[in-house]
């Protein structure tokens, strides 16, 4: 699939009536699209260079999870192509390229280190490569360039006492907010992705969720008190909110992950599910051939989703391509292709957990949050509590073990469920 | 372009040099986070710890029992530093309701 073949057919091309910019062309997506979702739409599938090997890099999870597709977006630098949305106007920018197309020089650096690059062991002589390689090393601790200009001043910060906080509005976080909702009690949920995004994701949304707020830092000690720090990343109401919870219950999912295969790195590499959630948010079908690669149930219910052949990891040899996937190579031979989906199983997303002091154990999938028979994970300023996927629970599971903890939590503040 | 198989997509980090790594002696997740730089670029490790665990559980250099992730500090998701320099210096809030 060389060259700038569409990735993804639109519903209705009628429907594109937004004018953008990127790098040297116009390009046109519909009201609601992510960046990525129009970029993929016009074959734009590379959108910078990776900062050790200089090889051609793209989305990968399009949920805000993998940060490879980082963009400068109206001269504000590494913005997330796949969480931002289309503005009418809006001039998008590739990072980390020579050359915003055709071939880039510093991709050399790829084929002369073969062998793999131990910074530790990097040239010292002579004292010219050495100089040269300086170099390399500075471009390799930045990520893009700075900004045109200031940035707009953020919205002042906000603070918020709520008795009970939940993060995540997937099918345990909007089980465990409906709930306590029943019960008479008005808990805050926020969820790091937009209202189309999530409900693409987990097939449902809720009026009370706040869409567009990620949580970022857990502080349990702050202030004397303790803070869960978020931030609001729609639009205008840029800006912070922090909470001051009683209870903080985490139902934060999975993240997709990679899975090892050689070139498991060039662009039109996908997440499986992320992929899936796109199509379902625009209407969107595939436009090139594909795979989906990954074993078990899920990887089996996403091919199926997606209409492509599933394919066992071991059966791949290797991913091929230049810019971009143009094939993969299997036993049975070359077969070309413009997406490989990766559906390795989605890992529990336990970073905000162990931010304040939940213990995770290693199973199978990830990291799992530990937590006791009625869901309490850690007690400190606030009590935290975990559900859902994030501690394990199957995914079809996960609404029935949300609202077991939400019955559980209405216990512990004395409230009758 | 030669052909590599990517743990850290971010920091470009491999399989071929992870295996490096533990030849070399170092067999932790920390350990290999120092030395390759793997788990600290963009999606601090959310992508690559899982593939990352698998490969030391393989080469017998942690147990299931006793590994454990690198520590998880914030940021967990992007902010910028005019957000975060907005909230720096407001008092501490009133105890809630
Ligand atoms: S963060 Fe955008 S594709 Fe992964």
């Amino acid at each position: 699939m060389p060259g700038d073949d569409a990735v993804l057919r639109p519903a209705s091309p009628s429907a594109l009536t937004l004018e953008l910019a990127y790098d040297d062309a116009p390009l046109r997506a519909a009201p609601g699209d992510t960046v990525s979702a129009a970029l993929l739409r016009a074959g734009r599938v590379a959108t910078g260079r990776s900062l050790k090997f200089r090889r051609p890099r793209g989305p990968f999870c399009l949920q805000g999870d993998c940060g490879t597709c980082l963009l400068r977006v109206d001269g504000e630098p590494n913005l997330r192509a796949c969480t931002t949305r289309v503005r009418a106007g809006m001039q998008l920018q590739s990072q980390n390229r020579v050359l915003p197309r055709g071939p880039d020089p510093t991709a050399l650096v790829d084929t002369v280190f073969a062998a793999g690059m131990d910074h530790h062991h990097f040239m010292v002589r002579p004292r010219l490569v050495n100089t040269i390689m300086q170099e390399v090393a500075r471009n390799l601790a930045g990520l893009g360039t700075l900004p045109d200009a200031p940035s707009e001043p953020p919205a002042p910060p906000r603070h918020e006492a709520p008795q009970v906080l939940v993060v995540g509005a997937g099918p345990a976080g909007l089980a465990v907010l409906r709930r306590l909702r029943r019960a008479g009690l008005a808990a805050v949920c926020v969820e790091r992705l937009d209202r189309d995004g999530a409900r693409a994701r987990c097939g449902d949304d809720d009026a009370e969720v706040r869409y567009d707020t990620a949580v970022f830092g857990l502080y349990p000690r702050e202030h004397g008190g303790g803070v869960v720090a978020a931030r609001v990343h729609d639009g205008d109401a840029r800006g912070i909110v922090t909470f001051a919870p009683r209870h903080l219950v985490l139902a934060t999912g999975t993240r997709d992950v990679i899975v090892p295969l050689r070139n498991n790195d060039l662009p039109g590499v996908l997440a499986a599910r992320g992929l899936a959630s796109l199509l379902r948010r625009t209407g969107d079908t595939l436009a090139v051939p594909g795979v989906v690669v990954g074993e078990g149930e899920r990887a089996t219910a996403l091919a199926r989703q997606l209409r492509l052949e599933l394919l066992a990891p071991t059966a791949v040899e290797a991913v091929l391509g230049g810019a971009r996937v143009e094939a993969i190579a299997t036993r049975e031979g070359r077969r070309e292709l413009g997406v490989v989906a990766l559906a390795g199983t989605p890992a529990p997303a336990s970073e905000l957990a162990r931010q304040c002091g939940a213990r995770v154990r290693w199973a199978d999938a990830g990291f799992v949050v530990a937590r006791d028979e009625t869901g309490r994970a850690a007690a400190d300023t606030w009590t935290t509590w975990a559900c859902g996927e994030v501690c394990g629970v199957a995914e079809r599971d996960a609404a029935d073990d949300g609202e077991r903890v939400a019955e559980a939590l209405l216990a512990a503040i004395g409230r009758a469920p | 372009m030669t052909q590599r198989v990517f743990v850290c997509r971010c920091e470009d980090v491999t399989v071929a040099e992870i295996q490096h790594a533990i030849a070399l002696g170092l067999g932790s997740v920390e350990e290999i986070k120092r030395y390759t730089g793997l788990g600290t670029g963009p999606c601090q490790g959310k992508e690559c710890i899982v593939a990352l665990v698998r490969l030391l559980l393989a080469e017998r250099a942690v147990t299931p029992e006793a590994v454990q992730p690198f520590t998880a500090r914030p940021p967990a998701e992007p902010v910028t530093l005019a957000e975060l320099a907005s909230v720096a210096g407001t008092p501490p809030p009133e105890d809630g309701p």
